[in-house]
């Protein structure tokens, strides 16, 4: 066999390999995806949104998680925001040639990566422990830390994009700092902090580990923050792990929910930041 | 030379009289001190603005310090009960006994590092040979619609990969796969038994187990690994290739020799993040590992993760030790994901400033 | 006839400044004078020992081949340096007799009297209305009728108001180049300056646009001081009263505009501008 025909074969193989991995990847996701909506589609009612999650045994609904799930994050994006925004500001404007902004880069990596379950023993260390019960604060508070990340990173990474000369501009008009960031910075790169935003809560849609420990669950309907609020991951995570049918088919309803609702956000992100680079 | 006759002159000329209604809205000279003087009261109080808000971004930048120093601080201070009871020994030990109040490490944290190891095995390899296709084989108008596919797939919750892995996932590998792989590495008609091997997929055909869970985390940290090593396959210069596929250079030799080598940084800092990602997993993990903290030579067999183990335990855990347990998983589990994240970092840091 | 010989050595300049002034320009006030101006990008001396004089309501354009500190120089006059760490400026500049590099100095009030239009055209992510009464908002309490007057002066002023009256509304990024450019023009003119500093205004231009931008500056100057910079020598010479040459960070000569252009007074002034180098 002549060395060229060999090294044809291998690039051959390799490449087949390469579709074969590609088909097999993305398998994988029709695979999940179809199971999920098999499975939790036909249990779409109306009584899913309607009703209260039920005792083992019995038919019900999702209600009381689909609120409560809306309330925390809500809040979350509510706290975690503008922390994110004003963060991110200060580390691609006014700090950034400052050293604390190259620390503050590097914990921020940390934290956008760190496990979210170490966040919900955090939170439950400093507020539920200390207040003697779960409640909807502490998982909004535990939620919130993991979307400050995702906004200061964008939020960094769209200012830095701002070109010199558009400050420059501004300021040689004699703006102050501060307005040339709130009236031209911020306004260059509004679709990309909203990009971020969107891609926070489409992070927090599905975390679990952090509300295990924090807000809990509630059986019935609640919107009582400072008790403990039903939320959708967490109603999944019991009724999966559950031996009854009634409770195992509301959590593929849920799952559906959730994933439809992350896919939504992140297809809506996309779509802005694309249309933002054709403006 | 006559470059002293200007357009200007001939401007004069045509239109005389234009700017005077101008003139009088523009005066100029003696009003620039009374302006200036009204301009600094105003400024002054812009200035005001401008410190305070210079101020409220630092503090934010600080919160966010804040928040991780936090969390290293409420870790260890939830875990010192723990570490005065067991000390270093809880690092190795196996048993687990919330009755006696023993409690060891040894089982969450083998688990945690075989089943990421796992997912990295089949991860990688499927991740870049998919980030191969790509970038070189795959046909333009394809390109877009798998890269978004693979991000959408990265996008999806774990807990959805849990209930997959519970429901369907498990069932079938515990009527397929792992029977096969049990008969075929233990007893099997060519070659009889196979030493390591055997041991290694040996017992009953749970569906659940280490195997199960890692093959779990593989589908999800491989979009990660995906996407990064594309990104980086992306920047490699074309020049480079071109210049390898002139002398003559077949596909897979211009991936091999000239962009692997290339991307090999920014590839090893993507895997580190997929690996950060897989530790630190909970709830794809938690509904198929079993809950056995034992160790076992047989990856077919249940086990546990330190995230698993915090899972399931903790809002059960009753007495102080048993909680300072659990958070002391919470802290080994944190500092190694941190190391792992750190040294993605550095390496990624490496790459950025080599290409830009 | 000159020889290339005594380009770049390192002789200083001779002293045309203070003693020419006194032809020229006796009776002319100074508005903003340099004195002994050095300039470091981080230990990297850019400026050395710079003297020159922008006269009030005159063109002065600054000339010189890339990298000889023309654009540096003019960045100091509303010190926007200043955004930059490791960037430095010795030496003292004078607006109306007082120093504006001293410690204490608001820079906004500066930068409000003494404006700047870029080489790119930079308009605002705002309505073209926006773009223009955003500087005037900041100083001054308008009345709605009064701040469209006054942006309508301002478009008026740099000689874009007919273009775009039907569409104030309209995005600034959506004119063309030099609409864009002019826009930044009224933005400038705006916030009434004293000092009018162009940092090469048309070298992303069309000719077209060029010379309408031209045309604004003969008007402009008389209502304001105005420096130029550009490395296009036929545009120094059709607009500006004053030009100085400036070669490798130094100032090497500073004259009338006639007289530079027809007999300047060091050797490599004229060669640059025979166009033996540049």
């Amino acid at each position: 066999m002549s060395l060229y025909f060999r090294r044809r074969i291998r690039n051959i193989i390799v490449l087949g390999l390469s579709v074969g991995a590609t088909v097999i990847g993305l398998g994988w996701l029709v695979m999940i995806l179809g199971e999920l909506v098999y499975e939790g589609f036909s249990g779409l009612s109306v009584a899913v949104f309607t009703e209260m999650t039920p005792p083992p045994g019995s038919d019900g609904g999702l209600l009381n998680p689909i609120v409560g799930s809306l309330m925390l994050t809500t809040l979350a994006v509510a706290i975690g925001t503008p922390i994110g925004i004003l963060a991110g500001t200060y580390m691609a404007e006014y700090g950034k040639y400052a050293k604390l902004t190259i620390v503050v880069r590097f914990v921020n990596d940390i934290l956008l990566s760190a496990p979210s379950i170490v966040v919900g023993l955090f939170v439950y260390e400093i507020m539920v422990a200390p207040m003697g019960h779960f409640s909807g604060w502490a998982g909004a508070v535990a939620l919130a830390i993991i979307v400050v990340p995702v906004v200061v990173r964008t939020t960094e990474d769209m200012l830095t994009l701002v070109p010199k000369e558009l400050r420059e501009a501004a300021t040689a008009l004699g703006v102050p700092r501060a307005h040339v960031i709130r009236y031209v910075s911020y306004r260059a790169v509004q679709a990309g902090l909203v990009t971020g935003v969107l891609l926070a809560i489409a992070r927090i849609s599905g975390e679990t580990a952090p509300l295990m420990f924090t807000s809990l669950n509630n059986q019935f309907f609640s919107v009582d923050l400072n008790g403990q609020i039903a939320s959708l991951p967490y109603v999944i995570f019991q009724f999966a792990s559950s031996a009854y049918p009634e409770w195992q088919k509301l959590a593929w309803i849920g799952a559906l929910i959730i994933t439809f609702a992350v896919l939504a956000l992140s297809i809506t992100a996309r779509v802005l930041a694309s249309s933002r680079k054709s403006s | 030379m006559a470059l002293g006759a200007s357009a200007a002159d001939a401007h004069r000329m045509r239109e005389p009289g234009r700017n005077k209604v101008v003139d009088l809205a523009i005066s100029d000279g003696g009003v620039a001190g009374w302006v200036a003087a009204s301009r600094s009261r105003i400024l002054r109080r812009l200035r005001l603005n401008d410190a305070f808000f210079r101020h409220l971004t630092r503090s934010a930048a600080v919160l966010v310090l804040l928040i991780l120093s936090g969390v290293i601080i409420a870790l260890i201070d939830g875990a010192i009960p723990a570490i005065r009871a067991f000390g270093f020994d809880f690092l190795i030990e196996e048993r687990w006994n919330p009755v006696t109040e023993k409690f060891g490490a040894f089982a969450s944290i083998y688990g945690t590092l075989v089943t990421s190891f796992i997912a990295m095995l089949f991860a990688v390899p499927f991740g870049l040979l998919i980030a191969l296709f790509l970038t070189e084989l795959c046909p333009m108008w394809l390109r877009r619609p798998i890269g978004i596919a693979i991000e959408l797939l990265a996008g999806v919750p774990s807990i959805i990969y849990g209930i997959w892995g519970l429901f369907v996932f498990a069932p079938f590998l515990q009527r397929t796969l792992q029977p096969t792989l049990i008969d075929f590495f233990g007893d099997n008609p060519w070659f009889g038994t196979i030493p390591v091997l055997s041991t290694l997929f040996e017992g009953p055909p749970y569906g659940i187990g280490m195997l199960t869970a890692g093959l779990i985390l593989a589908v999800m940290v491989l979009p990660f690994v995906t996407s990064i090593s594309r990104d980086v396959f992306e920047a490699v210069p074309a020049v480079l290739k071109e210049a390898a596929y002139g002398v003559g250079c077949t596909t897979w030799e211009v991936a091999r020799y000239v962009v692997l080598p290339y991307a090999r940084v920014g590839v090893i800092g993507g895997i580190m993040l997929g690996l950060g990602r897989a530790l630190g997993e909970t709830m794809a993990v938690t509904f198929v590992i079993g809950n056995a903290h034992r160790v076992t030579a047989s990856i077919l067999a249940p086990g546990t993760t330190i995230s698993a183990t915090i899972a399931n335990e903790f809002t059960e855990a009753v007495g102080t030790l048993y909680t300072s347990a659990l958070i002391e998983l919470g802290l080994i589990l944190f500092v190694i994901t941190f190391i792992v994240l750190a040294a993605a970092r550095y390496m990624l840091l490496r790459i950025e400033r080599r290409i830009g | 006839m000159s020889s290339m010989a005594n380009v770049g050595t390192a002789a200083p300049p001779p002293p045309t400044v203070a003693a020419r002034q006194s032809d020229a320009a006796g009776r002319l006030a100074e508005k903003v004078s340099v004195r002994d101006l050095s300039f470091f990008y981080g230990e990297n001396r850019a400026l050395k020992a710079i003297n020159v004089s922008l006269y009030d309501r005159k063109v002065t354009a600054f000339i010189g081949p890339s990298g000889c500190g023309k654009s540096t120089l003019l960045r100091i006059l509303n010190r926007i340096y200043d955004l930059y760490p490791n960037q430095r400026a010795e030496g003292e500049v004078l607006l109306d007799g007082k120093n504006i590099l001293a410690n204490g100095q608001d820079l906004n009030l500066l930068r409000a009297r003494i404006g700047m239009v870029f080489q790119k055209p930079t308009p605002f992510p705002m309505s073209i209305y926006e773009n223009i009464a955003f500087g005037v908002r900041l100083y001054e309490r308008l009345p709605r009728t009064e701040l469209d007057a006054r942006v309508e002066t301002a478009l008026r002023r740099a000689a874009i108001w007919e273009e775009v009256k039907d569409k104030l509304h309209a995005n600034g990024l959506s004119l063309s180049g030099g609409q864009q450019q002019r826009l930044c023009i009224a933005r400038t003119v705006a916030v009434k300056p004293e000092v009018i500093l162009l940092d090469e205004p048309c070298s992303a231009l069309d000719p077209i646009s060029t010379a309408k931008i031209e045309e604004l500056i003969d008007e402009l100057k008389d209502d304001y001081t105005i420096a130029i910079v550009t490395h296009n020598m036929q545009q120094a010479a059709r607009v500006s009263d004053f030009t100085a040459f400036m070669y490798l960070g130094e100032l090497v000569e500073f004259d009338t505009t006639s007289k530079m252009f027809t007999t300047p007074a060091d050797r490599r002034t004229q060669d640059y501008i025979t166009g033996r180098f540049g």
